[in-house]
């Protein structure tokens, strides 16, 4: 596999560890990673957003316990931390659909440097979704 | 091949981490080595048995050795 893309939607904790590790794994190995965050997981591509993720729904009680045990695992359990450790691989571009910006009020100027930017769906889905080996979303 | 043949460049240990850390530690530790050299990967987590096999032949580089003792495992890769 050369290229792959991801799509991340969820937003709780333990719902974006998983594509945040899986594209860490793959760039770790010169995998090129494209991963577009749409919905409510926009907000994680902001430094604000990342720090107020937190597990939701049924697991809530566990948000710190959860934390504790990915650091055990060795991994940053701090998302915005996670998200530099996975940018330093050199391989993994973040980007923010517009329209989950638009809704959620993401702008430019919020975004973390380690972003690419905010672009189109039409452009993700044709230009890397397309084109990568394979595609996940989450 | 005996662990006393091999002569070993750098280790690794990854003990106590889980996926994907160790395959991620591997890599940036491979990438430090010269073609030929060793890396030792020690490691406690067990999907490694599968992980590690699987990288080595997707990679090129070379699996001399794996080990298992009291669930530590341990496995000697020369890089390609």
């Amino acid at each position: 596999m050369k290229s792959m893309t991801i799509i991340v939607r969820e937003d709780s904790y333990d719902k974006i560890l998983t594509p945040l590790a899986f594209a860490y794994l793959q760039a770790s190995e010169g995998v090129q990673v494209d991963m577009l965050f749409v919905n409510w997981a926009v907000l994680a591509l902001t430094e604000k957003g990342a720090k107020n993720i937190k597990v939701q729904g049924e697991y809530a009680d566990r948000d710190q316990w959860v934390r504790e045990q990915v650091a055990k695992a060795g991994i940053p359990n701090d998302i915005y931390t996670l998200i530099k450790a996975i940018k330093e691989t050199g391989c993994v571009n973040f980007y923010a659909c517009s329209l989950a910006a638009t809704i959620f009020g993401v702008d430019t100027d919020s975004l973390i440097p380690e972003a690419e930017g905010i672009i189109g769906a039409s452009w993700f889905l044709n230009e890397k979704a397309d084109k990568a080996d394979y595609n996940q979303t989450f | 091949m005996n662990r006393s043949d091999i002569k070993i460049t750098e280790s690794l240990d990854t003990s106590g981490k889980c996926c994907p850390m160790p395959m991620v530690d591997s890599n940036k530790a491979i990438k430090k080595l010269q073609g030929g050299e060793v890396l030792e990967i020690i490691a406690t987590d067990p999907a490694t048995q599968g992980d590690i096999p699987s990288w080595c032949e997707r990679t090129g580089n070379e699996l001399l050795l794996a080990e298992e003792m009291d669930k530590t495992f341990k496995y000697y890769v020369r890089k390609s």
